[in-house]
């Protein structure tokens, strides 16, 4: 045998050249190809067997052994431009021109991967300094680990026999995050939770059923008659008996939250006042107490600041003792009766209440209160004081779904959620764009549409794409799937990640 | 009978090899380059005074090559994997029992993926097993330098040109033919010289009237490179200077021991990412026989988890194979325990 190949079909072996006869038979060769019979079980070393298989491997061989023959006339030739790394048609290209290749400065071009499999359906002659390649020439020289590898190339092929169109993916023809954001319906719903964030920082917002100086203010603003008490409200300087930093500190937070909500509460003013959005931009934490009882206050207040005002409105300096005449000073004669009542109400007296007094405005009075309520419905407190507190206020009312997503410890997430803010990495990206079978006869490769799937080329020897990858291709993909084509040696297996929403029983 | 040889020094492995200086030819094997192999041979030489194999190695040599595995075959790198391009490499390969994997178009009918043509790549555990029995040869690349070429330019020219006489003489006898046929059978209950004139008329006027366009001429489009490299005493030399790269790290290692000592109990094993394990066994020639076995490779000291081991075993089962947990021991053996499914009632 090994002599055999030595002597007699040297010249074969070593080139699988055919002569000009084989090459003039293989004309009128078949196309079929030999069907595979059942396969055996176990080989039971019978002579059977042996040559049901010598059979199937002489098949086999003269499968493999075939060399391709085409009419010249056939051939579209062009030539490999190794700087570019592209191949140059020198003849009208054929039907394949529909799905590939692209023209330049009134040339036409094939990417690598397009001659190869081209070259490998017998349809293009690449030269390559006059001379033409063989397939083994084109794997060699169009394939390299920093162009299309050879594993991209194995996908690349597997699809295209299949019949789909192939092309390679361009993420910068994509529409970046920004334009999506503005475009895409899940975007936009990520814009409007984040409006809904800015709209409520309030740190209490259970604000609602006790009046407060921000609401009554939002009710005053509707007649404008009332302004000098409003008024009064913004300017008086409470007589804090804290410490001076720490007042004007306080102040300085008052100016700001009058100055950034102003605009806001303009417009507010004018359609609906006091609507509850309206109401929760107030931040009740930075608001001082009035002091209306104070004798130590100045007769005149300060003069508000024009820019807070709505712009037709002036305002004068005011004249407090006008207003002071008219509160009532007059003691209020009582029976004993009610000179009791009103001793023991005193004793109750809010104001008197050492924890209130050390209170420095509405939002540390509303803890106080709800501090003093849960000890009255007896809530531990030792639970509620720690970092660690319990996932759920037994006395809140809460709907059934409210409690059940409280109770997930795990939240269901979308594949796309927060995938717009990863950076790309270097190791992962999409290969193709792969559009349907179907679809070849009216498409154009100016105008392909958009795709059916885009390709990322990995194998079972490399890493498996983690999270924070699935993230990344599948947004910078948007609305096309992602399948993940796992190369393993000759085999090729495809992957698909989808977005799962487990069913819900209960509903709102 | 040829003495293997092995490494002189290990620097040579890194080292590129020393015949991609010698010209390739492209078109045509019958011209060989002869000054490139007397510089290099002496060096040759040299390697196998140094290192002359150990008689038991020589004997199991020698066995091996009464196998009629000698043939040398000629590996070329593509992207770093290793493929092979010629017919009788592929047939060599496989009477070695390794399977490798099919890549290309069958020129046949290139547009289907049931059955691939060449080239066959070979895993890794493949590539190792042909190295460590000096079976194969790194072919080196291309060579871009294109020495000669106008020489070869010309020769491919002249070549095309004898082709189309030689197809044009053949393409008219095939019309002959066909003529003949038409008219000895249509006329076939005429008889006498009237026919047999207008027979000879016709071909005559065949004869002056044909012509056989260059466009019609069949060409082929070669599948491997032809060129020097591919002769026996070219690769006999190349396997000395054998440059294909080791790859070294622990789980390469567990699985190349189970693949040669699952193969040296004639088991044909090809690669089994699609059944989740790292080996696919089967008891004969894979063309005729269903794979037995999904061997999964595991360092003795490994813990595996048992949802994993559950796993395995279940989908060994779905698709009527049995799971081998292969590990190999340092003694050089393999320990192996296969997963059934078993059903109590």
């Amino acid at each position: 045998m090994a002599d055999k190949n030595k002597t007699g079909s040297a010249d074969n072996f070593y080139n699988e050249i055919l002569s000009p006869c084989e090459l003039f038979a293989a004309r009128s060769r078949s196309h079929k190809i030999p069907a595979r019979g059942q396969k055996d079980f176990y080989p039971d070393d019978s002579e059977e067997q042996r040559q049901r298989l010598q059979q199937s491997l002489d098949e086999h061989w003269n499968l493999i052994a075939e060399e391709r023959v085409e009419r010249l006339g056939n051939l579209v030739k062009a030539t490999w431009v190794p700087s570019d790394r592209i191949v140059e048609l020198q003849t009208p290209a054929g039907k394949f021109w529909q799905t590939m290749g692209f023209s330049a400065e009134g040339k036409q071009y094939l990417l690598p991967e397009e001659a190869l499999y081209l070259m490998e359906c017998g349809n293009l002659l690449v030269l390559h300094q006059d001379l033409p390649l063989s397939i083994q020439d084109g794997y060699e020289m169009f394939l390299s680990s920093d162009g299309v590898s050879l594993q991209q190339y194995q996908v690349f092929g597997h699809l295209k026999r299949l019949g789909y169109v192939v092309h390679r993916f361009d993420p910068s023809s994509e529409p970046s995050s920004y334009v999506r954001q503005l475009n895409l319906p899940q975007s936009r719903e990520r814009g409007g939770r984040q409006l809904k964030r800015k709209r409520s920082p309030s740190p209490t917002p259970t604000c609602s059923h006790t009046k407060t100086p921000g609401e009554s203010l939002a009710e005053n603003m509707e007649d404008d008659d009332k302004l000098p008490e409003s008024h009064l409200m913004t300017s008086a300087e409470p007589p804090d008996p804290q410490t001076a930093s720490q007042r004007s500190a306080g102040e300085g937070q008052a100016r700001t939250w009058w100055m950034m909500d102003a605009p806001e509460l303009e417009v507010d003013k004018r359609s609906s006042p006091g609507s509850p959005s309206g109401r929760l931009r107030w931040n009740f934490s930075t608001i001082p107490f009035p002091d209306l009882g104070s004798t130590s206050r100045p007769r005149c207040t300060v003069p508000v600041d024009p820019s807070l005002l709505p712009r037709d409105v002036t305002v004068g300096v005011c004249d407090l003792d006008s207003w002071m005449r008219k509160i009532n000073l007059r003691k209020v004669k009582m029976s004993l009766k009610e000179q009791q009542r009103e001793k023991r109400r005193r004793r109750w007296d809010v104001n008197k209440d050492r924890e209130v007094q050390r209170c420095r405005n509405w939002a540390e009075y509303h803890e106080l209160l709800a501090r003093r309520q849960a000890k009255r419905q007896g809530r531990p407190a030792h639970l509620w004081n720690r970092k660690v507190k319990p996932l759920h206020d037994p006395t809140q009312p809460i709907s059934t779904s409210e409690l059940l997503d409280k109770i997930s410890v795990v939240k269901s997430t979308n594949l796309l959620e927060g995938a717009s803010r990863l950076k790309g990495s270097e190791e992962w990206r999409i290969c193709f764009n792969v559009y349907q079978p179907d679809s070849v006869a009216d498409f154009k490769k100016s105008n392909p549409g958009k795709p059916y799937s885009r390709m990322c080329v990995c194998s079972f020897d490399g890493p498996v794409p983690d999270l924070r990858v699935i993230k990344q291709l599948a947004f910078q993909s948007g609305d096309v799937l992602v399948v993940y084509a796992v190369v393993d040696h000759g085999d090729i297996s495809f992957y698909t990640f989808k977005d799962f929403q487990l069913p819900r029983d209960v509903y709102t | 009978m040829r003495l293997r040889v092995k490494r002189a020094d290990r620097n040579l492995q890194t080292s590129p090899p020393r015949v991609t200086a010698a010209e390739e030819f492209i078109i045509s094997g019958s011209v060989m380059v002869l000054d490139a192999f007397c510089k290099l041979t002496p060096r040759r030489k040299e390697i196998v005074l140094m290192e002359a194999p150990p008689c038991s190695q020589v004997e199991e040599l020698q066995q091996e090559q009464e196998q009629g595995s000698s043939l040398v075959v000629g590996l070329s790198l593509c992207d770093s994997a290793p493929l092979l391009w010629r017919l009788q490499d592929l047939k060599t390969v496989r009477s070695n029992s390794l399977v490798g994997a099919l890549l290309g178009s069958l020129p046949r009918t290139p547009r289907q993926n049931i059955r691939l043509g060449r080239p066959l790549l070979l895993m890794p555990e493949e590539e190792r097993v042909l190295r460590e029995h000096h079976g194969a040869a790194a072919l080196p690349a291309r060579n871009q330098g294109a020495a000669g070429a106008a020489e070869l330019r010309q020769r491919y020219e002249e070549e095309q040109q004898r082709s189309l006489e030689e197809q044009s003489i053949l393409a008219l006898e095939d019309r002959k033919s066909a003529l003949l046929r038409a008219m000895t059978s249509s006329s076939g209950s005429e008889s006498g010289a009237g026919s047999d004139e207008a027979l000879q008329c016709r071909l005559l006027a065949l004869e002056q009237n044909f012509s056989f366009p260059r466009s019609a001429l069949a060409v082929q489009l070669s599948t491997a490179r032809a060129g020097l490299s591919h002769f026996q005493e070219a690769r006999a030399f190349l396997e000395a200077d054998w440059p294909i790269r080791e790859q070294d790290s622990p789980r390469r290692d567990a699985r190349y021991q189970v693949f040669r000592d699952l193969r040296g109990r004639g088991f044909f094993l090809t690669s089994a990412g699609k059944f989740g394990g790292d080996f696919l066994v089967y008891p004969g020639d894979p063309l005729r026989f269903h794979a037995h076995f999904i061997a999964i490779c595991l360092t003795l000291d490994e813990s595996i988890c048992m949802l994993d081991v559950l796993s395995v075993a279940r989908l060994g089962s779905n698709v009527k194979k049995t799971v081998l947990l292969c590990s190999p021991a340092p003694d050089g053996s393999v320990h192996y325990t296969s997963l059934q499914w078993s059903g109590m009632v």
